[in-house]
């Protein structure tokens, strides 16, 4: 019948909102608004050694906190182990070298490299986590702005690191390849996209295809205690990957237009 | 950061020495020479790419066990032992009806061409959430209301797909248990590299080339008589197609390990049966 309880289809997302640069002190922020799903992604970029299997390569590092303000079952240490999951997850979705560029990241191999601490905070939880999660750190990364450092090498040898003086002077991230997730959950007979904590109790297993603009798929996950007809599950990776794709390129004008209202744009931040 | 207080630890930052071998020769994989080349002269020429490799499983190695299990496939040695159903420390709402699966996956230090921690690390805890997940439709929990079985699966070498065969060795184990199940839980993992793929890769075949394109690991966790997937995890770009495909093959691939996983189970009830009864003579 292709109708959901709140009078959704089976393939449409909730109303999102999406903002940019909300906290000064990062390199790059975003704040995601999914249904009453509430993400506040913040990038830090730090200068660090490389690590030594790949010397000419920069890294990511993911942390996600599911702090106590979404619900109480997070207070103390219970929401560690859905932060730990969720890391994982992110941390295999953008495993492989072809998302970011990172080799962008270096700045001298074998000694010093950018390492952008990608910081997750859960703010209000109504489903969907992987999606909304997905969508703020694509936006955080277009908007990190890291410092063009040069490294100077003296007389005697010893290497100097030069930043310019200029603070607006950035080196920006090309984020046409980080993909987004989309989680697709198997109610009975059929599977929904971004579904409510009510969809999401009804439903025994999920699956989670991350897709990038191009349609290639970079990570396919199994989540809950149910099993998948294989039927089934080529369905929900081409659902997924048909869903995901058409979530591109609606993003990156967003991201775009909003970009280029600069110093106009009236911020919401967390008032709105 | 969690600190091991118990063990006395080396140096904080100690690498191997191969590491710094590769880069003067310029390669970039962490296998040092030698072992290249027996697995060109092994796995190429005599496996074909939709072969497994032939496993050995065995039941009812760990005494104090309830139920144990060890799988060799190529060099991956793992072994699993099954202690439950015990009574749950938490009286939470979802244990009152059906019983809960713990799961731990630990890699051995030793195992891996890398040394791993004694604590825990985001990889282990990734591997053991997807290891529940992949179980968990396969046994009867509804069964054993208020209680937990406890499942640890102990990567003792890892060479290529220990979560696939770690899958198989905890189905095993659980079943020579006793614990009730649908069916065996069986997994098979796939390397797919350009146009090329292999099933079950050996720990070589799975760190390829970085720069080609349509590369990425996958595992497959099925329930073959009902032919339902429990597990999938994949990782690396893959073309939609691709992917299908890779699943189609894994799919098979664990169809054909199904069998054997069933020899093993019933040489071992065979030798309980046959212990019981020369037990009883002895009595006698």
């Amino acid at each position: 019948d292709d109708l959901r309880v709140d009078g959704r289809g089976c393939d449409d997302y909730r109303h999102m909102e999406i903002e940019t640069d909300v906290v000064s002190n990062t390199s790059g922020s975003a704040r995601v608004k999914l249904g009453h799903t509430d993400i506040l992604v913040g990038v830090k970029a730090e200068m660090s050694r490389p690590k030594l299997e790949k010397p000419n390569e920069g890294c990511l590092e993911f942390f996600v906190d599911c702090s106590a303000n979404a619900t109480p079952e997070f207070e103390g240490r219970g929401g560690e182990d859905l932060g730990t999951e969720i890391a994982n997850t992110l941390y295999r979705v953008f495993d492989n070298g072809r998302n970011i560029d990172l080799k962008s990241l270096c700045i001298c191999p074998m000694e010093h490299c950018w390492t952008l601490y990608v910081d997750v905070l859960l703010l209000q939880c109504d489903g969907n986590l992987f999606d909304a999660i997905s969508v703020a750190i694509k936006a955080a990364l277009f908007n990190t702005r890291i410092p063009k450092v040069q490294m100077i090498e003296d007389e005697e040898g010893t290497k100097e690191i030069e930043l310019s003086d200029d603070p607006y002077d950035c080196m920006r991230l090309d984020v046409e390849n980080v993909p987004c997730i989309v989680t697709l959950c198997k109610i009975g007979h059929r599977h929904v996209v971004d579904a409510t904590l009510q969809e999401k109790a009804c439903s025994m297993a999920s699956l989670l295809v991350a897709v990038t603009k191009k349609g290639t798929v970079t990570c396919v996950r199994k989540v809950g205690g149910g099993s998948l007809d294989p039927e089934s599950v080529f369905e929900m990776i081409e659902t997924g990957k048909r869903v995901g794709k058409a979530l591109h390129t609606p993003l990156q004008e967003i991201l775009q237009k909003e970009e280029s209202l600069g110093k106009k744009r009236h911020k919401v931040g967390f008032l709105g | 950061m969690p600190v091991d207080n118990k063990r006395v630890c080396g140096p904080e930052e100690s690498q191997s020495p191969w590491l710094f071998l590769q880069q003067t020769r310029g390669q970039p994989t962490w296998v040092p020479q030698t072992r290249e080349s027996e697995r060109r002269a092994d796995s190429r020429r005599r496996r074909g790419q939709v072969d497994a490799r032939p496993m050995f499983a065995r039941c009812g190695l760990v005494s104090q066990a309830k139920g144990s299990a060890y799988i060799e496939a190529g060099n991956t040695k793992l072994i699993c032992s099954v202690y439950g159903p015990r009574e749950t420390e938490r009286k939470d709402e979802l244990d009152m009806r059906a019983g809960r699966l713990v799961c731990a996956f630990r890699l051995a230090p030793f195992s891996c061409a890398k040394r791993c921690p004694w604590i825990q690390g985001s990889q282990e805890k990734d591997l053991t959430l997807s290891l529940q997940e992949s179980l968990q439709p396969g046994v009867c929990l509804h069964r054993y209301p208020r209680s937990q079985i406890e499942v640890n699966v102990l990567v003792l070498e890892n060479d290529g797909s220990a979560l696939a065969h770690a899958i198989t060795c905890a189905s095993l184990a659980l079943a020579d248990a006793g614990i009730e199940m649908y069916d065996l839980v069986i997994g098979c993992s796939l390397r797919q590299d350009g146009a090329a793929y292999l099933l079950d890769p050996t720990c070589c075949e799975e760190t390829g080339d970085e720069s080609t394109e349509n590369q990425g690991s996958l595992t497959v966790a099925l329930l073959p008589a009902l032919n339902q997937i429990s597990g999938l995890l994949s990782t690396g770009e893959m073309k939609e197609a691709t992917m299908v495909g890779a699943i189609r093959v894994c799919v098979e691939g664990c169809q054909r390990l199904y069998p054997a996983a069933q020899q093993c189970l019933l040489k071992s009830v065979r030798r309980k049966v046959h212990a019981r009864s020369t037990d009883v003579d002895v009595g006698r």
